[in-house]
């Protein structure tokens, strides 16, 4: 039996004191003297034709070693669907887009020769907005969007729409019909929000005996092993992968990008060749968080009853499909989440526009899909004269419910969290003396995401000096997993100190298929596989004490590094000398775990499109806020916040905190301040810190947060993921409590003194859409 | 143009474009990598290093300008295998790094602030870190790291 007090601590990192002394070499800081460098020539329109490209007198300039283009990268990648290229060739989507990339032996000289290149574009008119994109005989993104190879089955597909996914669970014509319920409509609008990742993406590729090795600041080595292979028509075991330590992610990492550029120019000069994103190129080419439309109808009854409810969901993936095609999975399950329905429809769908392509970031479209969900339970509740907090627990998904395509929920999670947080409420205290005159609001907010689980490997060496290798293709992205959670899940097993676990980092050429780190997956996923490969570990190791102590393994118990006969500690042998004698005799000892999805069923019929039909894990957060809005200058001040978050088990709670603090921060700046717009030709505007407003540290209050245990989980050891649901209700909770201090509606995010402002005095205009018809099934596709 | 200059106690001579900026010479001639360049304008405090003991952001400063100047990066704070600087040995015991990038500016910066305020509150700390930004944290961690930077600092002058 293991112990699990042996597991949980607060572990520190082992990883801090490098980071501190600034001797941690992340990507970025891998530029040897002998080491190219490249950059690329990027579309300065959102949409055109290519009538020339010449790089003939480029290759002559000073330093130029190579320049590719789309014609030495002809395959297409994608998520759902493959229709990315690694360069633009003939049509330009977006502005931004890769044309050419020159390698040179400085920075400078490969600028220099980007003049050089001679391209000659015919622009055509962009489709900048959802809305144009939908308009009937709006021009199409992708002309050829009908040959492209369909990567995974299932999703409808029409023109400018990349994917639409739907649910569909009972009659709700006939809940609307009801003479009996109050019908509740809202239409909610939200921007990007940009990822700000210190370190940029960057990569270094070399070609190393026929073969690309690309060390790169990912999220998802495999996923950049398996596109390189792809855009280069090479077989993926041909690529390599290995990460060093990453400096921050959020998930736009989460996808492959510039990293197979460097494979092809370090395969045409036999040089490493690093190419890295300015600060300006990351921010212009951001795959941020994406822009969305969404209009929610509910029919409620006077008790509170939500019999009925539908919604539309227009998710902007900009120029390619990327992440949104997988996205519009998560529609269903956090807007028609968290609630109990009588009978739902949902329809999101992955909207082409000739801006910069968006992608993941921490829990995604969970974050505007709560955020328009908890405006409109309030506008419910307001609408019926609830008390929110009232309608909230009777209304919460408990035991046995049916989420939106059907699945049956375990557990009741959500109606305790909001027990806890009324007791955490009564503990801190509220702060409405701190507003002193402004206007004062506070709201409790709910949100329900998934910890994405699928498959993960991983490999366990144990040495003679009593330590363990922990081989993953897991990465550190700055949230601790591979520094506390990991060792201390392994050591935890074998009976050893966290620090006598050694933790390799990514290398596709040593560790098995892993889907990557994110979705608040690395504990869950990477420790199963890691508990599964203890496992043999374990057994081998018990075997060979067996013969050495004359005893049966089952009465063996590994404890503070030795192999111990049950109930009699200091017995048997350290696990030192048995493995040296394991060594000796049957050979070293090592195992293998690995681990993916159990998926879940749904109700037949329910979901149609989706990538998943039903949660492995759900994962639920109750947050609270209270906020001061100064009425002379729209100005929102956020007073107190706190959090009660789902853990399934808390490994290492200080750490937990830590990401909570993060992940709330992230999302004040979500829904206060970061703001990204689109230019009239295609830009975005914010391709700065000056004008990306980011949560500096006068912005920010210290989060109150309770760690709520016990849900069910199939994790190891009842463990879901900590770090990316923290931002999940963050812009609803402020949104509501805005709402509730100035007494009026609010629809947009982020909720800027401006924006404030207008609200306060009814000139804030109201979400729109034309695009969006009333009848729910003519926003679908038959 | 030939600048002369003192990197972390060595002499250094700069040949090139006097508008280089100091943080390209750290991080491409001495391979002084723990001076981050994140946004080159000034804004994010990642480059921040010490010259002649003031902070200063190193992206904003042309080696031009440095002739006869001393520098000191993160590198040089706690250097080979001494103990960490206090204030880095509290954001370890405090568990406060997560991607790390930001942190070496964070240092550089809040050490020369804390040796000139050893009183400073959490309304002042929080108002020195305005130019240095951090993306994972959310600050607050960093701000009970470095209060009990100053506790113990003052415990140890009222015993010592």
């Amino acid at each position: 039996m293991v112990d699990v007090s042996s597991t949980v601590m607060d572990l520190p990192r082992r990883d801090a004191r490098d980071k501190l002394r600034g001797r941690t070499r992340y990507t970025n800081d891998r530029a040897r003297p002998d080491t190219l460098h490249a950059v690329l020539l990027r579309s300065t329109v959102p949409a055109g034709r290519i009538t020339r490209l010449d790089v003939s007198a480029a290759l002559e300039c000073p330093g130029v070693h190579a320049i590719v283009t789309g014609a030495d990268a002809p395959g297409l990648h994608g998520i759902g669907i493959a229709d990315h290229p690694l360069f633009a060739t003939d049509t330009i989507r977006y502005h931004g887009e890769p044309i050419a990339c020159i390698a040179a032996e400085t920075e400078a000289e490969a600028k220099a020769a980007l003049a050089a290149i001679v391209l000659d574009v015919e622009p055509l008119n962009p489709v900048l907005t959802m809305a144009e994109a939908l308009a009937p005989g709006a021009p199409l993104i992708h002309e050829d969007w009908r040959a492209y190879e369909v990567l995974t089955e299932g999703g409808a597909r029409d023109g400018n729409i990349a994917w639409e996914a739907k649910s569909v669970r009972g009659d709700v014509d006939a809940a609307f019909a009801r003479s009996d319920v109050t019908i509740v409509e809202s239409s909610i609008a939200v921007g990007r929000q940009s990822h700000v990742p210190f370190e940029p993406r960057v990569a270094i590729g070399s070609w190393e005996n026929g073969r690309a090795h690309i060390e790169t600041s990912t999220q998802v080595p495999w996923t950049v092993r398996n596109v390189t292979g792809r855009v280069l028509q090479l077989p993926p075991g041909r690529v390599r992968v290995t990460v060093p330590p990453v400096g921050g992610g959020f998930g736009l990492k989460f996808d492959a990008t510039i990293e197979p550029i460097t494979a092809l120019l370090a395969r045409m000069t036999g040089r490493s060749v690093i190419l890295e994103n300015s600060r300006q190129e990351e921010m212009a080419t951001c795959l941020c968080r994406e822009n969305a439309e969404i209009r929610i109808r509910s029919a409620v009854t006077a008790e509170g009853e939500i019999v009925g409810r539908e919604a539309v969901v227009l998710m902007d993936c900009g120029a390619y499909g990327g992440e949104q095609v997988f996205l519009t999975t998560m529609t269903s399950h956090t807007l028609g989440g968290s609630y109990r329905l009588g009978a739902v429809r949902l329809v999101s769908r992955a909207v082409y526009t000739n801006t910069p392509p968006n992608g993941a970031f921490r829990a995604c479209n969970g974050v505007y899909n709560s955020f328009a969900l908890e405006r409109h339970t309030d506008e419910i509740c307001a609408a019926i004269g609830m008390d929110p907090i009232e309608f909230r627990k009777r209304n919460v998904l408990g035991n046995g419910d049916l989420g939106p395509t059907g699945q049956v929920f375990e557990g009741d999670v959500l109606g305790p969290m909001l027990e806890r947080m009324d007791t955490l409420r009564a503990n801190t205290g509220t702060l409405e003396h701190a507003a002193d005159g402004r206007l004062y609001g506070r709201a409790t907010a709910l949100g329900t995401w998934f910890i994405f689980v699928g498959p993960s490997a991983a490999t366990i060496n144990l040495n003679a000096d009593g330590s363990a290798t922990l081989v993953t293709s897991g990465v550190e992205i700055g949230s601790g997993t591979m520094m506390q959670s990991l060792p201390q899940i392994v050591a935890g097993q074998l009976g050893l100190h966290p620090d006598q676990i050694v933790v390799r980092e990514a290398d596709t050429d040593a560790a098995g298929l892993d889907a990557g780190i994110g979705g608040g997956r690395t504990t869950v996923s990477i420790g199963a596989a890691s508990v599964g490969a203890a496992a043999e570990v374990r057994e081998k190791l018990l075997r060979t004490a067996g013969e050495m102590l004359q005893t049966a393994p089952k009465d063996l118990v590994l404890r503070d590094g030795r192999v111990e006969i049950s109930g009699r500690p200091g017995s048997g042998a350290a696990i030192s000398t048995v493995v040296a004698h394991a060594q000796a005799t049957t050979g070293p000892i090592s195992g293998t775990g690995s681990f993916t999805a159990k998926n879940t069923p749904a109700m037949a019929g329910c979901a149609m499109g989706h990538f998943i039909d039903a949660l492995d894990i759900p994962v639920f957060v109750v947050h609270e806020a209270e906020v001061a809005v100064d009425p002379d200058t729209g100005h929102v001040d956020v007073l107190a916040y706190r959090v009660v978050q789902d853990v399934g088990r808390a490994l290492n709670p200080r750490a937990i905190m830590g990401q909570i603090q993060g992940g709330v921060v992230q999302g004040l700046g979500y829904a206060l301040h970061e703001e990204v717009t689109i230019t009239g030709d295609g830009r975005i505007a914010q391709d700065g810190f000056e004008t990306y407003r980011v949560p500096l540290a006068q912005d920010v209050v210290p989060v109150v947060a309770d760690l709520y245990e016990g849900a069910p989980s199939m994790g190891p050891l009842g463990t879901k993921g900590a770090g990316e649901v923290p931002i999940l209700a963050v812009g609803s909770a402020i949104a509501c409590a805005v709402s509730n201090a100035i007494g009026k509606p609010v629809y947009r995010l982020p909720l800027t003194p401006p924006r404030v402002l207008r609200l306060i005095h009814d000139i804030e205009p109201r979400p729109d859409y034309p695009h969006i018809a009333p009848n729910w099934t003519d926003n679908t596709l038959r | 143009m030939t600048v002369t200059l003192r990197i972390n106690g060595s002499a250094c001579r700069f040949h090139g474009d006097p508008m280089t900026p100091l943080v390209d010479v750290l991080r491409r001639e001495r391979f002084l990598t723990g001076t981050k360049a994140v946004c080159r304008e000034g804004f994010c405090g990642a480059c921040t290093v010490e010259v002649d003991g003031e902070a200063v952001m190193s992206c904003l400063r042309p080696i031009g300008l440095l002739d006869g100047a001393t520098v000191k990066s993160i590198e040089a704070l706690a250097p080979g295998d001494t103990a960490l600087h206090p204030l880095q040995a509290a954001f370890e015991a405090a568990d406060v790094v997560q991607c790390g990038m930001c942190f070496p500016g964070m240092v550089m910066s809040l050490a020369p602030f804390l040796r000139e305020n050893p009183d400073a509150g959490r309304n002042e700390i929080k108002a020195a870190m305005v130019g240095n930004i951090c993306r994972c944290t959310g600050y607050e961690r960093i701000v009970d790291a470095v209060m009990n930077f100053l506790d113990s600092q003052k415990m140890e002058q009222a015993n010592g």
